[in-house]
């Protein structure tokens, strides 16, 4: 039996970045329809920027920069394997946005004469724009998206999207748990935008902290698993995020808001190494190799700016983004005036945010099932960051609207509904079973054992192993309250996660992004490889792996261009560094 | 009992079954509430908490940190109305 059962038109799984453009477009365009958001926390905080964020990273800003340099850029930071169109329609988009927020009250950061303030930190183009006062924009979009009229139920922990009891291949709703009371909750629907996040708590941070993770750690993976179960094509999974963080805080260091002011990344002789700091896995396998060599550690240096410009970055990285960052240094007795802040390559995670792994999305924001959505870092538009998952959410919503006009209400079956309630509750019954975090730190540790670049074929088949006898293990975890069943639910979400990152990686038998997927075993990048690897489950309920073509582009490229993310390297210094003893 | 000739079979066929026991101690946990700054049925930090750490403490109807599950991201501490919460950066991270 369930306990809470709500109609909707459209159902939005997350209030986060995403979430909120998607459910505010989507009551714009369905003034009388029911629009309905379900949250894991509480709208006012959740997603990636609970606390607010610094910049734009991708602003493509008139002037500044056009939709097909972006695309371009994009292209070469990901070696090639995009779906163009949907990069090409999140740039022409992206600018509206940036408008529409500048109009809510986001404050950007603008010269003089009123424009936008626009900063290089790319590889080639301009893109990153400054929001210094960002510690407001979720309260502003949480206020803009309850005017609207949309309805918001907070602390409901979605776990499986429901399928249609006649056509399995379309979506009638989503299941989950209330968090607070252990009840089940259905909300039926003709359409489903999954706005979930990132799998930000894939690998262990070096820590040894659960939660010590540089996503939002609400962001366990849940909408790649429910995506996935609900029979959804995944992609570039091997594309694994791994970030370049401060180390043990492990949150950004941040060369976004520190390069423009001066900051940069150097080595332990003081030497910069690579020529852009922008996170791409060029870079990343750059800052890896620093790292790991006789000139390691690696540290972002900002002890030659002037106190003035200290002071700004201290006020926009203690008040945005991670404000705790400042209690961090102050514990250790450190300040960006007399110590260069030390720096380390993050444990793996899943985001389309940063890197390229997500669920499969077309131009329109489709997944590969009917009624089935996806926007932010959940969905596998590549770096697309803060202002992607915005501009994503709201053209998801657009189309959302033309498909539930255009197909009649659909029934979930009242089976599944029945085993969902059952497996969400089941670890009810072993109250003395495992704790959740004994299981979770187990999975993590695993996944840092046998899948943390670089990555071997031997390696990766032992870590599968073990995923796949995690999955036994799975029903053996106990709860004794629905706050514990949460965390078990998110159990299955990180060990899905688990095994997607291992099959996609042991599939795609080369290297490509850098670091992001570097084999040992096939070291070099390879034209048989130009493809996406794509992965779903089988009719036998079985998780398979494939080869995607890469649609035609609609920005031509020439093979010099596609490898302009390949010279990351500074070339003298590093050369001279190297001699040193 | 060390001499059994079956021994590490029949504990190995037990440890497989055993059930699981319970353990008591005190956690250095992030999250730390002043009790005599803390309104009683004020629900706030509750409701900003990402990770849903937070709780009523039964014994004193105040908030505490129910789960050693913080993202040290201040959520609680900045919309606190009266001041009464201090984040550490938990101990692992220090």
């Amino acid at each position: 039996m369930v306990e809470q059962v709500t109609d909707a038109d459209i159902i939005i799984v997350g209030g986060g970045s995403a979430g909120c453009t998607a459910a505010i477009e989507a009551q714009r365009l369905l003034p009388r329809g029911r629009v309905v958001v379900v949250e894991k926390a509480h709208v006012k905080r959740s997603g990636a920027i609970a606390i607010g964020m610094d910049g734009l990273n991708n602003a493509i800003v008139p002037g500044h920069a056009t939709p097909e340099q972006y695309v371009k850029e994009i292209t070469m930071a990901n070696d090639g394997i995009v779906n163009q169109r949907a990069v090409m329609a999140y740039a022409v988009n992206s600018f509206a946005m940036i408008e529409q927020l500048d109009a809510w009250g986001v404050k950007f950061q603008k010269t003089e004469t009123g424009d936008f303030d626009v900063k290089k930190v790319h590889h080639k183009g301009r893109y990153v724009l400054p929001m210094p006062e960002g510690h407001d924009l979720k309260k502003i979009l949480t206020r803009v998206m309850k005017r609207a009229g949309v309805q918001v139920i907070n602390r409901i922990a979605a776990s499986r999207v429901l399928l249609d009891r006649n056509d399995r291949g379309r979506v009638a709703g989503v299941v989950g748990l209330d968090v607070r009371t252990g009840e089940v909750c259905v909300v039926r629907g003709k359409a489903v935008i999954l706005c979930c996040g990132a799998s930000g708590r894939l690998g262990l941070p070096a820590s040894g902290y659960l939660y010590g993770t540089y996503e939002n750690p609400s962001n366990a993976g849940d909408g790649y698993s429910m995506a996935y179960h609900a029979g959804a094509e995944l992609t570039g999974i091997e594309c694994f995020q791994v970030n370049p963080l401060i180390k043990d805080y492990n949150g950004p260091a941040c060369a976004y808001v520190t390069g423009p002011l001066g900051g940069h990344t150097v080595n332990a002789l003081g030497h910069r190494f690579i020529e852009s700091d922008y996170w791409s896995g060029q870079m990343m396998l750059e800052f890896h190799r620093e790292l790991h060599s006789a000139r390691g550690p690696v540290y972002l240096k900002l002890t030659h700016l002037a106190p003035e410009t200290l002071a700004e970055i201290e006020r926009v990285l203690h008040g945005t983004e991670r404000p705790s960052r400042g209690r961090f240094h102050a514990g250790r007795g450190r300040s960006y005036a007399s110590d260069e802040v030390e720096m380390h390559v993050s444990e793996i995670g899943l985001c389309s945010g940063h890197s390229a792994s997500g669920v499969w999305v077309s131009e329109r924001g489709e997944t590969t099932v009917p009624g089935l959505y996806a926007a932010g870092d959940m969905a596998s538009v590549p770096h697309n960051y803060l202002l992607g998952a915005l501009t994503c959410g709201k053209i998801c919503a657009e189309n959302a609207r033309e498909y539930v006009g255009a197909v009649d209400s659909p029934g979930p079956d009242g089976g599944d509904i029945e085993d969902e309630r059952q497996r969400l509750l089941a670890p009810l019954g072993r109250p003395r079973g495992i704790p959740h975090h004994q299981y979770e730190y187990k999975v993590r540790r695993l996944v840092n054992d046998y899948l943390q670049p670089p990555k071997t074929a031997n390696r990766m088949n032992i870590g599968l192993e073990h995923f796949l006898r995690a999955r036994e293990e799975l029903g053996e975890v106990g709860a004794t309250n629905p706050h514990e069943l949460m965390r078990v639910l998110e159990c299955g979400f990180i060990r899905d996660c688990a095994e997607m990152a291992a099959r996609a990686s042991l599939y795609r038998t080369e290297s490509r992004w850098g670091l992001y997927h570097h084999r040992l075993d096939y070291p070099e990048m390879s034209d048989d490889w130009f493809v996406h690897v794509n992965l779903k489950k089988d009719a036998r309920g079985e998780m398979t792996v494939h080869k995607r073509e890469v649609a035609e582009y609609v920005v031509a490229m020439s093979r010099a261009e596609l490898a302009g993310y390949h010279g990351i390297r500074v070339k003298e210094p590093a050369a001279g560094a190297g001699a040193a003893p | 009992m060390s001499d059994i000739p079956d021994r590490e079979q029949r504990k190995s066929a037990q440890a497989a079954l055993v059930g699981n026991a319970r353990t008591v101690r005190d956690y250095d946990v992030p999250v730390v509430v002043d009790l005599t700054k803390c309104i009683t049925g004020c629900r706030i930090c509750l409701d900003s908490c990402p990770v849903d750490c937070l709780a009523v403490n039964p014994e004193t109807q105040k908030a505490h940190m129910r789960y050693d599950e913080c993202w040290y991201c201040l959520a609680c501490e900045i919309d606190c109305p009266k001041d009464a919460i201090t984040v550490k950066i938990p101990f692992l991270i220090r």
